[in-house]
């Protein structure tokens, strides 16, 4: 406290300070989703006769249905629904059973079996597309999707299975269940935080992924919402009130999701760092 | 015979994720390794063995791959630093009582859960010559001498760097707040006590303390900077005049645009084995780390 001449003003002067960069930082953050908001409760009239931060005078919700049937959203977002529903949960499935064989049971090279699914995590999927291309509109898509989330869904519930105590385990030996059983009904149940916290981050990442559904998915019918929205906008160049009520539309299922499950996002990236 | 049958278990667990791995990530980028060492246009039955031909050329006669190798290095070593050092501040003045703590933590978060496409695209329209920003510095009288942002090659990389900004900060700001709240206060308090400032508290326990969070964070927004794609390709295409290409989307068009595949090959290995000078460091002390 030497080097400050009057301590509680230090302090009051580094409060404010610390305030005025966080409400800064976030008006930095939030402007630009605000600004796609207003243009897309603009009409085109108000757009092009009034100064960019003149809220609209009157609010155009029409723009929003509009978008919807013009772009076909509906499909797009089908798609992308169909997907993660069946991604997801499959996903997550197979790499609690891997994580379970590798912190679990009796599996010789369980660190070396680790380390080979860990590379994938760093492995760009450009390096993988060429020999897929069986896979050019063709539902077994999925399993890519899968197998490319299977290196971080692995490396996340290992991480959570090895702080489940051992003794567990020997409990339900004892008790005379075997492998599957001590599966579904010891260490599942336990590893509850760290599977709901997957879900979610797996959902996000396979709902807005692009690259695959770019190479692969091309067929109309086929779009899910990030490549159906880059059609979306290349018919639309500068309709820009059309396009910013498209943009807010395909953001609605994030929100949403982000905001019921809040929690587990946060728990779940923490997670990652215990490893 | 029943201690065969036990030890064989494991392995039945692991199949599902270990045959699905192994088919759609381990063997194809192996494939496309071999690839590289062709000439194909990818329809074609023929394809001609050319060795390491496709890289001599990439590095000697292909100037765009040059740009983009360049643009890809630059970008990592700008996330690296510009990405983690923001995000740690954030994240240490988040870690102090004030209030609001959640909410600014979650407006910070948000970007995050966006797709790179609609993160693009409104980043597009903020961009746009009578856009917000073009906007803005108009009030100030600037708004006619203001760049074009992503239209003009001068400007488009440093615009998308500032997208990626606001786009990636989530995460890493996460992280280091979790990895800030496991450390203990004492160590903080006795050094306050014995006179040290903020600065000799920051590096000397602060940073130590944090190494481990540091580690994975440095390690995820180097992998993401080494293979940014759909960021770049939904705001600018690579463009204008090639000046935002990077390694990936050049790999793009080099593959599905110009029917290169064994060029696009060689140039996706090219990113592999760059990334793994940091990524063979990092899974050792991963896997060790977990022995512990």
């Amino acid at each position: 406290m030497a080097q400050s001449p009057s301590p509680t003003f230090g302090r009051a002067a580094s409060r404010f300070a610390t305030y005025a960069v966080l409400v800064l930082g976030s008006i930095l953050f939030l402007v630009p989703v605000f600004y796609v908001l207003m243009t897309a409760l603009k009409s085109r009239h108000d757009l092009a006769s009034m100064p960019f931060f003149a809220l609209p005078p009157s609010l155009h919700f029409e723009n929003f249905p509009k978008a919807w049937t013009d772009g076909s959203l509906g499909t797009y977002i089908g798609n992308s629904a169909l997907i993660s529903v069946v991604k997801v949960p499959l996903g997550v499935l197979v790499e609690a059973l891997a994580a379970f064989a590798l912190t679990r049971m009796d599996l010789k090279g369980a660190v070396t079996i680790f380390m080979v699914f860990l590379v994938g995590m760093m492995i760009p999927m450009q390096a993988t597309l060429v020999p897929l291309n069986v896979f050019l509109n063709n539902p077994g898509i999925i399993f890519v999707y899968i197998g490319f989330g299977i290196p971080f869904g692995i490396l996340i519930l290992r991480g959570f299975f090895r702080t489940i105590p051992k003794e567990l385990d020997e409990a339900a030996v004892i008790d005379g269940c075997g492998d599957g059983q001590r599966f579904l009904k010891v260490i599942l149940p336990l590893a509850k935080p760290a599977v709901a916290a997957l879900f979610i981050l797996d959902f996000l990442s396979t709902w807005n992924e692009f690259l695959l559904a770019q190479i692969f998915l091309t067929k109309d019918s086929m779009k899910t919402i990030t490549t159906g929205l880059m059609t979306f906008v290349g018919q639309h160049l500068t309709d820009y009130t059309l396009l910013n009520a498209g943009v807010v539309l395909s953001m609605i299922p994030s929100i949403v999701v982000y905001m019921v499950f809040q929690k587990q996002f946060v728990s779940g990236i923490a997670g990652a760092v215990k490893g | 015979m029943s201690v065969r049958v036990r030890s064989l278990k494991p392995w039945l667990f692991l199949f599902p994720a270990a045959f699905i791995y192994m088919a759609v990530v381990l063997v194809p980028s192996l494939n496309t390794l071999v690839l590289s060492l062709f000439k194909w246009n990818g329809a074609s039955p023929v394809m001609i063995f050319v060795g390491w031909d496709n890289y001599v050329k990439l590095f000697t006669e292909d100037t765009v791959f040059k740009l983009a190798l360049t643009n890809t290095l630059l970008w990592t070593i700008a996330s690296v630093l510009i990405l983690t050092a923001l995000a740690l501040l954030m994240a240490m003045l988040l870690n102090q009582k004030i209030k609001g703590r959640l909410a600014f933590r979650s407006i910070f978060y948000f970007p995050s859960i966006l797709s790179a496409v609609v993160v693009a695209i409104t980043w597009r329209w903020m961009y746009h010559p009578q856009g917000l920003i073009n906007g803005f510095l108009g009030l100030f009288g600037v708004g006619d001498n203001a760049p074009a942002w992503l239209a003009e090659p001068r400007s488009a990389m440093e615009s998308v760097f500032v997208t990626s900004l606001w786009f990636g900060l989530g995460q890493p700001l996460v992280l280091f707040l979790a990895g800030l709240q496991t450390i203990a206060r004492d160590p903080h308090e006795a050094a306050i006590i014995d006179g040290a400032n903020a600065w000799q508290r920051f590096s000397r326990i602060t940073i130590p303390m944090l190494r481990e969070t540091l580690i994975i964070v440095l390690a995820t927004v180097f992998v993401n900077g080494m293979r940014v794609y759909d960021l770049i390709f939904a705001m600018t295409g690579g463009g204008p005049a090639e000046s935002t290409q990077v390694l990936s989307t050049w790999m793009y068009f080099q593959t599905f645009t110009f029917a290169n595949v064994g060029v696009g090959a060689a140039i996706s290995w090219i990113l592999i084995a760059i990334s793994m000078v940091v990524i063979i460091p990092y899974v050792r002390y991963t896997t060790k780390k977990s022995e512990q």
